[in-house]
């Protein structure tokens, strides 16, 4: 031990401004503490050389591929949402369009991954628990993509510490805490998003460090790669998973708070410097990573030209860009007089109507009109014809029989030969709705009760009405409610057939129909039928974008429905409670999400630490004491301070959010906290810190440097806490790799907290009786 | 000491403020500091810069004093220019300091009280700014109390909140949502005007000439006239010029949705009124920091206290504007703590007078509403089996004493959850949608018959005998539990249960000779409240004894949660079995409440005490229970409810009433100059503020310390107002109504008269510019309320006859 021990409290000697914060510019600041790099403990000398540095973290990251790497083919099946995002990479290779609410660069990646390994596409991934081996996919080569990205995240979470200017043993530290948990194994090792997504998050962290250390050397080269390089590893981390939003919205607050900065006036820079630095940032953190999130996009499409899975979330126009779609091969203008099917968007019943009436009398005593039943059937039948029939005059021929957006039609049931008619009667499920039901055609009486309004949804005016790719509205002439069904289905009187009724909202949005077949038409193109297969048409890539873009956040919303191992944010740094993601009835495995508890209460602890050492500094500085070095307070606020933010946006979003919830969504600010943990350790363990850390400028004074030393004390406790992390890894290894399978009691024993809802468990309660 | 040349460090980064030595103390500007702060010392670094940047215009601009009385206004006649305080400071900022007075720099300008008056008209000189508030007072007498009684039925929420005070008349227990203190001054208002709380308060019924409605509408309208006086004084105490003031109380009397929702019987009169007391005492508080620790400071902070548990007690809204009271202390409390020169002493009788004040006061007050309400309600009534079994047993009326004590085989009983918010075993023919597709089992919170159980031997025992030899339950039986309505056995399984999906369902399955081994309970005892632990207990007793049932086949225990099923659940509390066996967890504690068996004697009336504490934590966890119930339901369209992003705009409107032609017709809705002028001026205050620090970063000075000290308090007592009436909506679940936006519309009041005594009033514009800008406001607010003042007062006829009511397609007033 070299240095000798210095007092936690320390009175700067006329210190008349706040230096301390690496960012501080004035440097008449004359420290207390001169260090000379070499008076420091041995230890720290030999772990702070290159050599040493780079054979610690040559040795983490083989550990890294070691771990997530062994057994990486087992278990041979499908595992929990490798249902989705395989499936996804095969349809890349198949290149059917397919629907989802994250973005696609991870599973492009993915798709990358299968097509290099000599993945058909065929296999569609159905089922979780369905045998790769048996149908022959090469998914060792998928799975190896994000195992090597969860490798390469080590030595990225080191680079951040190290750069951040932490000691060599402190990185490691932040290092392992990722290295040995389970819930990231887990996550790398099988088909998922989230290892891209975290690879990518912590390179724009570290490129950020980078670039906030180059800050005295403004728009030099490397200061702008670095800006670039944190722009292109934040587009890529919001390609890779809608959750990479937060990424930018940290690097956005980072941002703001740097500008702000910039733009005191006690800086001495002119406005004109700012506006400068405005741009460059505007450019290099919104321009460029948009155009790259674009560009994921642009590929997405041009690679997924075929129709599939997704056609049917899309828009009619969208749709007719896919090759093969239905709505391309069959669409047509439909013109009066056609005889057409109708079915319903939602519950995909037809129109239909039938001779039989409504009974006079319903069982709750209401009343009805006795007219014929109109109501929806699920099934082809001559009973769904219905013909359009004009109420103005057409021509002979020619463009003017065509039928367009709000134009005033009446329907004619082609069986009873009666008109479709709605009127203020209500509905034989719901009094609130109007009943529907036909009039016979020669009688003129209800002429005006008998008319509709085509409404065709995101039509113009003069739109014509489309089979198959025109979703329209029938909205009452006279009463204004919309033609509406619902899934309840009417009584014996009705052959258990779905009820038909008027909405009273006329824009109800589920009030959705379209054509679906046209039986008979005078158009001169005739019955489209088996036809050769039309050109796709093509439409501007930003609108296809756009329209993509908006789905994806209102279904993102729309994932709301309860999954039995979905939990609230609350739960997840304390790892109350993991997912089951894989199960093996005859051998007992399971994959079980969790992580390694030592190292999450870890780094709950050292959040509390952190909340607990800034709550009393404030408290103490409002109290005229300065308990704490200015340098070491100045990490504390600046890069810890950072960390806190990562973590803070990473996570408390998810509070608001009321869709489904997994644990996994916590991994990128598991990996903050963990970089937070190693701040507070470094704190805890030393008040030293290295300072200066950020690049010295040409116009930058020389400031007198300190150098962190955390004599023996911090490889010891670094040490025995790796030891301990390490042996909690092993003992969860079973439930990680799904291998070998446990019995009962053993299952019990690895249930650490009584919230874990692991399978195959022994009953712990003994029978009576 | 401090080198000559000061550096000046306003801006620095949260990490460092520049400190020197304890002499002086800098607090930093407000532009990095979030706390109103401000002493003599920092304010004399403010005047020691040289201020090239200044913009003598701009910073001159502001330099009225405030309030009424004091300075322009058309009250006050002419304008004492030269008494204004800050009126040279632009020129001159090499000036000698400013005495010590400026400690509290925000609020309303201290003035030393007057003399007492010699004479009458000197008494009527000195108290003439206050006849303009009572000149509004009658105007709101006016407009409140017009045609009060033209519906002559029961509008609206009537039905719910008549019916409460008829309970407080006929002394009933019953149950509801809201705290007791709104709906006891009902009750009184009741039978100040002799109603003797025989009617029933259906919804749209016809009062019969027995109800004097027209007096209860009056009391409770009264609330709703005070407001405007309340208005006009916080806008005082806030400092605003008078032409602001002024205009806080025109719009708080031109409101038509406040003007409609005071005028029936409803709680929005007085959770409306506390609100604005609680806001009022607290800016009167403020104007008093300048000499703490006197009579009048102790004084206000206690009336504070004393409004907070008052309005918290009408409706658990309340708690919003206690949230901005609470703001208010804290930042109080770190600017005092950053006092260094204050005595140790002085800091803890701060903290001390703001807890006694602030936290116990308002505690005590709501607490005492509670025990007003358990000692008026001693009868049995409709709410009573929310509460615990202990406490029915005390009403008059409840047949619980007539209990026969000692539960046997054969016995009928009901039980009782015993968590906070638990209600009655229950079970009814309505089976599962999820799960097994078995017989729902609940607990539900009202007596019927679906909650009796007979209690039995398992099925391998001899068949139990009616005449048979009585066998009295005991801690380890195992027994069935026969649902009587529908004789089917609670029965559990290993199927996920509905909502706590890691519990196993609860049932009822089979009938009186079809069943299993999954309906056997074992019964253990917890202890009892009379006979003491479980060690002492031979007999299980209805009432007092407590239980858990154990599953025997699954070992899992009966749990009520305060999970609240769907719609197919009839929205009751869910029952399932718990795999924990946690002996502490009262949500698997279970008393029997009701017991009947004929071969028993029937018990002696004689009750352990219910303890107070008890009950009344008890009644506000199922207060919180049901509260959480109210959660919209997606499968019913419910066209009262909106959402909070309606309001601002005021998107929706509500009905109050039927729609008839022959009905009085009462539409909630605001007048659309103050709403949406509130709401502007809210986006407003964010970018003036915004862009006052952005210049503060580019060192623009446009006002003094004190200027912005002004601007800030009187800006975050609107801002957090708004901010923490409005967005707690967005996370609460339950169902939302545009009324719930009434308190919150206050704040956006009183933001918009701020921003315009900012920029015009209490700026430097030439009095006839002044003059014709509150001209231009009041005419478009007295003119709008005028608009719309049939939907406050009542339409008859024909909707579709009154024309331009419609200003935005969204609002439902005429039928289509």
């Amino acid at each position: 031990m070299a240095s000798p021990p210095k007092p936690r409290q320390r009175r700067q000697v006329a210190s008349t401004s706040a230096t301390g914060n690496y960012d501080q510019d004035d440097d008449d600041h004359v420290h207390a503490i001169y260090q000379n790099p070499n008076s420091r403990s041995a230890f720290e000398r030999v772990l702070d050389t290159p050599q040493a540095s780079a054979a610690i973290v040559g040795v983490l990251t083989a550990i890294a591929f070691a771990l997530r790497f062994y057994k990486i083919n087992q278990p041979d099946q499908v595992v929990f949402d490798e249902v989705h995002f395989g499936k996804f990479a095969s349809f890349y290779i198949t290149r059917e369009y397919y629907f989802d609410v994250h973005p696609p660069f991870a599973k492009l990646l993915f798709g990358l991954a299968g097509w290099f390994v000599g993945f058909d596409g065929h296999f569609k991934f159905e089922e979780i628990g369905n045998n790769y081996t048996d149908s022959h996919v090469p998914y060792v080569g998928m799975r190896a993509l994000p195992a090597i990205l969860g490798s390469l995240t080590i030595p990225v979470v080191y680079a951040i510490m190290k750069e951040t200017g932490y000691s060599t043993i402190i990185a490691a530290f932040s290092a392992c805490i990722i290295l040995f948990d389970n819930a990231h194994i887990a996550q790398s090792r099988l088909i998922l998003l989230d290892a891209t997504l975290i690879f990518f998050m912590s390179l724009t962290i570290y490129s950020y460090v980078r670039f906030r250390k180059l800050r005295y050397w403004e728009f030099t080269v490397e200061w702008w790669s670095w800006l670039i390089a944190t722009g292109f590893f934040m587009a890529c981390t919001w390609g890779a998973k809608v959750n990479g939003i937060l990424t930018v919205a940290t690097i956005g607050i980072a941002v703001l708070v740097d500008l702000w900065d910039i733009l005191d006036h006690k800086k001495g820079f002119t406005m004109e410097h700012f506006w400068k630095h405005f741009m460059a940032r505007a450019v290099g953190l919104i321009a460029i990573p948009f155009i790259i999130y674009l560009s994921f996009f642009y590929v997405h499409f041009a690679v997924l030209t075929h129709s599939g899975t997704g056609d049917s979330f899309m828009s009619p126009a969208f749709q007719e860009t896919l090759i093969g779609n239905e709505l391309l091969m069959n669409s047509q203008e439909l013109r009066y007089y056609d005889v057409v099917t109708m079915k319903h968007k939602d519950t995909k019943v037809y129109l239909h109507s039938h001779p039989d009436h409504y009974p006079l009398q319903y069982d709750d005593g209401r009343i009805s009109s006795q007219g014929q039943q109109v109501t929806g059937y699920g099934h082809d039948d001559i009973n769904n014809h219905w013909q359009i029939i004009p109420t103005k005059a057409l021509p002979e021929a020619g463009r003017g029989r065509v039928v367009h957006h709000e134009d005033v039609i009446q329907l004619l049931h082609v069986n009873t030969q009666t008109l479709l008619l709605t009127h203020d009667v209500a509905s034989p499920l719901m009094p609130t709705n109007q009943e529907f039901t036909t009039w016979p055609k020669d009688d003129h009486s209800r002429h005006n009760d008998t008319l509709f309004y085509l409404n065709i949804i995101d039509a113009d005016s003069e739109d014509p009405w489309k089979s198959k790719s025109s979703h329209f509205r029938l909205v009452h002439g006279t009463t204004r409610v919309s033609m509406w069904t619902h899934s309840k289905q009417l009584p014996e009187w009705a052959f258990k057939q779905q009820e038909i009724n008027g909405n009273k909202n006329p824009t109800e949005k589920s009030a959705t129909w379209f054509v679906d077949q046209v039986i008979s038409t005078e158009s001169p193109e005739g019955l489209s039928g088996e036809q050769v297969p039309k050109e796709p048409k093509k439409i501007s890539f930003f609108k296809k974008f756009a329209e993509l873009q908006l789905l994806m956040l209102q279904h993102n919303a729309g994932l709301t429905s309860s999954h039995p191992y979905a939990s609230g944010p609350i739960n997840w740094p304390f790892l109350i409670s993991g997912i089951s993601f894989w199960t093996e009835n005859d051998a007992q495995k399971q994959i079980y999400l969790i992580g390694n508890i030592v190292g999450w209460w870890t780094c709950v602890i050292a959040l509390s630490i952190y909340v607990g050492i800034m709550g009393a500094d404030l408290l103490a500085r409002r109290r005229g004491i300065e308990p704490i070095p200015e340098a070491a307070r100045g990490r504390l606020w600046n890069s810890a301070g950072f960390f806190l933010l990562i973590w803070a946006v990473h996570y408390l979003p998810f509070f608001l959010m009321s869709r489904q919830l997994f644990i996994h969504h916590y991994l990128p600010s598991h990996l903050a906290s963990a970089l937070l943990a190693g701040s507070v350790l470094s704190f805890v363990l030393s008040d030293t810190v290295n300072y200066p850390i950020s690049i010295v400028g040409r116009r930058t004074k020389m400031r007198k440097s300190e150098f962190a030393d955390l004599g023996m004390k911090g490889p010891v406790v670094v040490g025995m806490f790796t030891f301990i992390l390490f042996l909690m890894f092993l003992y969860m290894t079973p439930l990680t790799y799904g291998t070998p399978g446990l019995d009962g009691e053993t299952i019990n024993a690895k249930r650490l907290l009584s919230s874990w809802t692991l399978h195959f468990a022994a009953k712990e309660i003994a029978e009576i009786s | 000491m401090r080198p000559p040349q000061v550096q000046i460090d306003f801006g620095t980064p949260p990490g460092s403020p520049p400190r020197t030595s304890s002499e002086f103390e800098e607090i930093p500007y407000p532009a990095t500091h979030p706390f109103y702060s401000t002493n003599s010392q920092s304010y004399k670094h403010e005047e020691s810069l040289p201020l090239h940047h200044m913009n003598e215009d701009t910073s001159a601009r502001r330099r009225v004093a405030r309030g009424p009385g004091s300075s322009g206004g058309f009250m006050s006649g002419d304008e004492h220019e030269n008494e204004m305080h800050y009126d040279d400071d632009g020129k001159d900022v090499y000036s000698k300091l400013r005495p010590a007075r400026s400690r509290v720099s925000s609020g309303r300008v201290h003035r030393p009280p007057p003399p007492p008056p010699t004479s009458i008209s000197e008494f009527i000189s000195q108290n003439l700014e206050h006849l303009p508030p009572v000149i509004y007072t009658l105007l709101s007498c006016w407009t409140r109390f017009h045609k009060i009684g033209l519906a002559n039925t029961v509008v609206w929420d009537e039905a719910h909140f008549g019916k409460f005070g008829s309970h407080y008349l006929k002394r009933e227990f019953y149950f509801d949502v809201h705290p007791p203190l709104g709906k006891m001054l009902v009750g009184l208002a009741g039978l100040l005007s002799g109603y003797d709380g025989h009617f029933e308060f259906k919804s749209g019924v016809t009062y019969d000439e027995n109800v004097p409605y027209v007096a209860m509408r009056v009391m409770m309208a009264t609330f709703g006239v005070a407001l405007v006086p309340l208005g006009w004084y916080t806008a005082v105490e806030l400092g605003m010029s008078s032409w602001s003031c002024h205009l806080v109380a025109l719009m708080v009397l031109c409101d038509v949705a406040w003007l409609a929702i005071s005028r029936f019987i409803l709680l929005d009169s007085m959770l409306l009124f506390f609100t604005f007391t609680t806001v009022f005492l607290l800016t009167k508080f403020h104007n008093q920091q300048y000499q703490s620790f006197s009579f009048d400071w102790w004084m206000w902070l206690a009336f504070t206290g004393i409004s907070i548990g008052c309005v918290t007690s009408v409706k658990w809204i309340g708690l919003f504007v206690t949230a901005v009271v609470g703001l208010y202390t804290i930042e109080d409390l770190w600017d005092k703590f950053g006092d260094l020169r204050m005595t140790n002493r002085d800091q803890i009788r701060h903290w001390a007078a703001r807890v006694a004040c602030l936290i116990v006061l308002p505690i005590l007050v709501y607490m005492l509403s509670f025990k007003l309400h358990f000692l008026i309600l001693n009868h049995s009534g409709p709410g009573d089996s929310t509460m615990s079994s202990l406490f029915q047993a005390h009403l008059v009326g409840n047949d619980f004493g007539k209990n026969p004590r000692e539960i046997a085989f054969g016995s009928k009983i009901t039980l009782k959850g015993m968590g906070w918010g638990g209600g009655l075993l229950h079970s009814h023919v309505q089976t599962y949608p999820v799960g097994s597709g078995q017989q729902q089992v609940t607990c539900y919170h009202y007596k019927d018959d679906n909650n009796h159980w007979t209690v039995l031997p398992t099925w391998e025992a001899p068949e139990y005998n009616p005449n048979g030899e009585l066998q009295f339950l005991q801690d380890g039986d195992v027994i069935r539990l026969q649902h009587v309505p529908t004789t089917r056995h609670l029965h559990s399984h290993s199927v996920a249960a509905p909502v706590t999906k890691l519990n196993n369902e609860v049932s009822c399955y089979g009938n009186s000779t079809v069943g299993d081994f999954h309906d056997y309970w074992v019964i253990e005892v917890v202890d009892d409240i009379k006979q003491g632990t479980k060690e002492q207990i031979t007999k299980i007793h209805s009432l007092t004894t407590r239980l858990r049932f154990k599953h025997q086949a699954l070992g899992c225990y009966l749990y009520a949660s305060n999970a609240v099923l769907p719609q197919w659940g009839f929205k009751q509390l869910e029952v399932s079995c718990t795999k924990e066996n946690d002996p502490e967890d009262m949500h698997t504690y279970w008393n029997v409440e009701s017991h009947w068996n004929d071969r028993l004697p029937s018990g002696d009336a004689k009750f352990y005490k219910s303890p107070f504490l008890r009950d009344f934590w008890h009644l506000n966890v199922a207060m919180m229970t049901s509260n959480n119930a109210l959660i919209p339901d997606p499968d019913k369209e419910d066209i009262l409810a909106s959402s909070p992003t309606d309001w601002p705009w005021m998107r929706l409107g509500l009905r109050m009433c039927g729609w008839g032609d022959d009905q009085t017709k009462y539409y909630l809705l605001g007048t659309p100059v103050i709403w949406w002028g509130g709401t502007a001026s809210l986006i407003v205050s964010v970018i003036v503020f915004g862009v006052y620090l952005l210049r503060h970063q580019r060192k623009y000075i446009d006002m003094t310390p004190q200027q912005w000290d002004h601007f800030l308090y009187v800006g975050k007592i609107a801002g957090y107002g708004w901010f923490l009436h409005y967005f707690p909506f967005f996370i609460m679940g339950r169902v939302t109504y545009v009324h719930h936006y009434l308190p919150t519309l206050y704040f956006s009041v009183l933001m918009l008269a701020h921003l315009l005594d900012h920029f015009i009033f209490s700026a430097r514009w030439k009095d006839s510019t002044k003059r014709v800008s509150f001209g231009i406001c009041a005419f478009l607010i007295v003119g709008n309320f005028w608009w719309f003042r049939g939907m406050a007062w009542g339409i008859d006829g024909p909707i579709n006859d009154y024309w331009g009511l419609l200003w935005r397609k969204t609002w439902n007033i005429y039928n289509a």
